[in-house]
């Protein structure tokens, strides 16, 4: 095998010429598109992770908010019960109250009915009595007579008990 | 009709056979990053696999600052040899065993690589791009490691700076010559099937020749682009 040298130039000449088409049809689109991807997987991957910590946050804040309105709709919840109960408390005494003043007030009432009709009968015995006195002593007695003498029959009488 | 006799400019088939071999580069690389997209499939997803893959090989073996500036011709000599040596397994394209130095009659085309000249030029880009990037890299401090480790190393150093484009381009040319010379002896013995397993071979020996090539080439720009102090 004879060493040629026009084949020998040619042939670099043929190198470089190939070279300068695949760099520029070949390399430059090539190794620029796998930076382009590994930047865009590096984006995604970043964003995704971002976006499960905005998740967990987003979740726990949730979460704490919920443990915060059962605590609170529990307090709600006993505070309504309470008042209910004093409520309750409340009204059944003011009602026994209520029934004892009225039991006091008939009760006073009823006291007070019965001496005023103790008294009035005291008042119509002596009458009947001042009169049936006069029918038997014959003589008018006066109207200064009468009274007079009823006070002295109740002032005696007032002792006893009826 | 077609021979190895040089036409004007001393343009012979070996030549005309490196333009195939720019085409046939040129229109694959055209269909693999025409209509490219981020998602890759099909053609674009093959040859990305292929380059994505000795990019990263290469990147080991480099460092992610130099890979960058050297990867360009690196893939190129991988490129063509690969397509180069592949060439040879296509109908018509082949020495014609009755006088295999001169590849009259059949062979319209012959794998580049299977000429001496086309390896030496091969090397000699090899040789004479390391010791550039050597100097762009580290200015004429980069001729001291022809004087180690001792000064009287000289001689030596400069024979292995020598041999080492030698050996590549003996190499690759004694590998694609020999498979090709054995498939055109053999066709003409038995042209039915019995080529078939050495054109298997050849797909092995294209490959690995390829392969070799390039790795050691950037061996070689890695040892003159190593910066002082690593």
């Amino acid at each position: 095998m004879k060493f040629d040298l026009a084949t020998f130039a040619w042939q670099i000449v043929n190198f470089l010429v190939l070279l300068a088409i695949l760099n520029k049809l070949l390399y430059k689109p090539m190794l620029n598109m796998l930076a382009e991807r590994k930047r865009t997987i590096k984006d995604s991957l970043e964003k995704a992770e971002a976006a499960r910590a905005e998740a967990d946050k987003l979740q726990s804040q949730y979460q704490a908010q919920l443990l915060q309105a059962k605590r609170e709709a529990q307090e709600i919840i006993e505070k309504a019960t309470k008042m209910g109960e004093d409520m309750k408390e409340d009204i059944v005494k003011n009602a026994k109250n209520e029934a004892d003043k009225a039991i006091k007030k008939a009760q006073d009432e009823i006291s007070r009915e019965k001496n005023q009709a103790v008294a009035a009968l005291r008042e119509e015995v002596a009458t009947l009595a001042v009169l049936a006195a006069g029918k038997v002593v014959g003589k008018a007695i006066t109207v200064q007579d009468h009274e007079q003498m009823v006070k002295e029959f109740i002032a005696e009488a007032g002792d006893l008990k009826c | 009709m077609f021979g190895a006799a040089a036409g004007p400019l001393g343009i012979n088939f070996y030549v005309w056979s490196g333009w195939g071999v720019i085409v046939i580069l040129t229109i694959l690389s055209i269909l693999a990053t025409r209509n490219m997209k981020l998602i890759p499939s099909g053609f674009q997803n093959v040859v990305e696999l292929l380059i994505e893959g000795l990019y990263g090989l290469l990147e080991g073996m480099l460092d992610e600052e130099r890979i960058k500036k050297y990867f360009p011709l690196l893939c190129t000599f991988f490129l063509y040899i690969l397509v180069s040596n592949y060439f040879g397994l296509l109908p018509f394209v082949g020495y014609t065993p009755e006088s295999p130095e001169k590849g009259v009659g059949l062979g319209i085309f012959i794998p580049p690589t299977a000429n001496l000249s086309v390896t030496a030029a091969l090397a000699i880009i090899v040789f004479f791009s390391t010791h550039f990037f050597g100097v762009a890299t580290s200015g004429l401090k980069y001729f001291k490691h022809l004087f180690t480790p001792m000064w009287w190393m000289f001689p030596l150093n400069v024979v292995e700076e020598i041999v080492r484009p030698v050996s590549l381009a003996m190499r690759l040319y004694g590998n694609i010559f020999g498979h090709e010379l054995v498939v055109g002896t053999l066709f003409v013995m038995v042209p039915m099937l019995v080529p078939v397993p050495i054109n298997l071979l050849g797909t092995l020996t294209g490959a690995i020749q390829a392969f070799v090539f390039t790795l050691l080439t950037t061996l070689y720009i890695a040892g003159a682009t190593e910066k002082h102090g690593h």
